[in-house]
């Protein structure tokens, strides 16, 4: 499908000239078209134009590491569909959730979807982790690498954290009020680290609100932003490869 | 498991490195350990063989998803009240662990301590392990000591979520059921 100057048929010839203002290259018929096509492409430029067969056999990294991404994306997508209906307001939010769960065309599926698969990518940051230990693929050069994985973990629990609040239900004001009460053994700035998260002393909609832009805008952002670094150093520094 | 290979050819016919003559001895304990398969050698275009294994991992994982949320709703309780306390009020379950400390150390251990202790440590991880191989046979000691911190996570995570009834105290019923009923309530 590659564009054919002597194309005598208009349309084809048209067809080939949209397709190849598209793609740069045609479809990988063989390794160096792959090659190219890899090169070329944005999004395929996440990888490197070749890999060690080794680093790609599904045992080594169990695609943990690439699901936590996947899930990520998918939560991306999922709340951004919730986001047109849900109000952060103390007032409403409720009846949002529940509008969605049972008037919302698809509503309830979105919800869902997007409640499990937060569930799910704690679980599997917390399984890429293990297999990064268990693997040694922190050592030298990687160590930096582990640090900013140590932080995607914190960022990925307080995101799924932040968003438990948001229903305001009774599962959901009480499970932050039990989770936001831990920050108050703190010595000194444990109440007062309590009082900035909350915005007041209880549950209410300074916290609601808190927790929401939190939640949908700035630990999304730097989740992002530490998942980029990630990967980009996953990318210079290579991969383990088998034991 | 591991074997050392001859140099190889990879399919754009460039020959690979030759490893080097055996060494053994001192010379053998200061050397980085490299052991390669033949597979190490090899290398495939990402595009699109990994990408291909990418996207049907995806896929999987994404039907998957849809088929457990088509069945499975969501939790949906009562309208936030708050002069209504559940009992047990509980934190999501991957915080549950750390309620569970809570419930038997004091607040100052349980709430900072630990957590810090486990951040730091974290962190600290890849600076602190000076061990240079990555073989099972040469870390047991890290592997013992992460495995016994996996272990008592994922058993505190267990107990406060399906042992703590209500006022948090200990609950069999919560998986045995009521004795003399004949199904968990
Ligand atoms: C949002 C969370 C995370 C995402 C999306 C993510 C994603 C990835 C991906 C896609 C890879 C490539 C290999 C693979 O798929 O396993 C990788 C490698 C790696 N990750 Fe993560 N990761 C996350 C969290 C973490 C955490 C919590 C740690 C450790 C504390 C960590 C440490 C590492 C290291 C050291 C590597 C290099 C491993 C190697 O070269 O074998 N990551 N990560």
């Amino acid at each position: 499908m590659s564009a054919t100057p002597g194309e005598a048929n208009p349309v084809r010839a048209f067809v080939a000239q949209l397709w190849g203002s598209v793609f740069r290259h045609g479809l990988p018929t063989n390794d160096k078209v792959a090659a190219r096509t890899a090169l070329t492409n944005f999004f395929l430029h996440i990888h490197p134009v070749r890999v060690k067969k080794s680093a790609v056999r599904v045992s080594y990294t169990l695609c943990l590491g690439g699901l936590s991404f996947f899930l990520f994306i998918l939560l991306t997508i999922t709340g951004l569909f919730l986001m047109f209906y849900y109000i952060p307001s103390v007032d409403s939010a409720y009846q949002n959730v529940k509008d969605l769960q049972f008037v919302a065309v698809f509503g309830d599926i979105i919800r869902n979807m997007h409640r499990w698969a937060a569930h799910a990518m704690v679980i599997t940051v917390w399984l890429h982790m293990a297999r990064v230990f268990y693997q040694g693929a922190y050592k030298p050069p990687r160590e930096f690498n582990w640090v900013i994985g140590t932080f995607l973990l914190l960022i990925t629990l307080l995101l799924s954290f932040s968003g438990y609040l948001l229903p305001w239900d009774q599962l959901a004001i009480w499970a932050i009020t039990v989770g936001t009460n831990m920050a108050k053994y703190a010595p000194i700035v444990g109440p007062y680290t309590r009082y900035l998260l909350l915005g007041g002393d209880q549950v209410a909609q300074g916290a609601l609100i808190r927790f929401y832009v939190l939640h949908v805008i700035a630990l999304p952002l730097i989740g992002f932003l530490l998942m980029v670094v990630h990967f980009w150093r996953v990318r210079k520094d290579g991969f383990t490869g088998g034991l | 498991m591991a074997t050392v290979v001859e140099g190889g050819r990879d399919q754009r016919g460039s020959v690979t490195p030759r490893p080097q003559a055996p060494i053994s001895g001192p010379e053998l304990a200061n050397t980085p350990l490299v052991i390669r398969r033949r597979e190490d050698e090899e290398t495939v275009v990402t595009f699109p063989y990994l990408v291909w294994r990418e996207f049907l991992a995806g896929l999987a994982a994404f039907v998957f998803l849809m088929l457990v949320s088509i069945q499975v709703n969501a939790p949906l309780l009562q309208k936030a009240n708050v002069s209504i306390t559940p009992n047990p009020a509980k934190a999501p379950w991957y915080f549950v662990g750390l309620q569970e400390l809570l419930e038997r150390f004091p607040p100052i251990m349980a709430g900072v301590a630990f957590p810090s202790f486990v951040i730091i440590f974290m962190i600290l991880t890849p600076y602190l392990d000076r061990n240079p191989s990555r073989r099972p046979q040469d870390r047991r000691v890290a592997i013992v000591l992460f495995t016994v911190f996996v272990c008592l996570s994922v058993a505190f995570v267990v107990i406060g979520e399906f042992f703590r009834g209500e006022a948090f105290n200990w609950d069999w019923t919560l998986i045995l059921g009521h004795p003399g009923l004949s199904s968990p309530v």
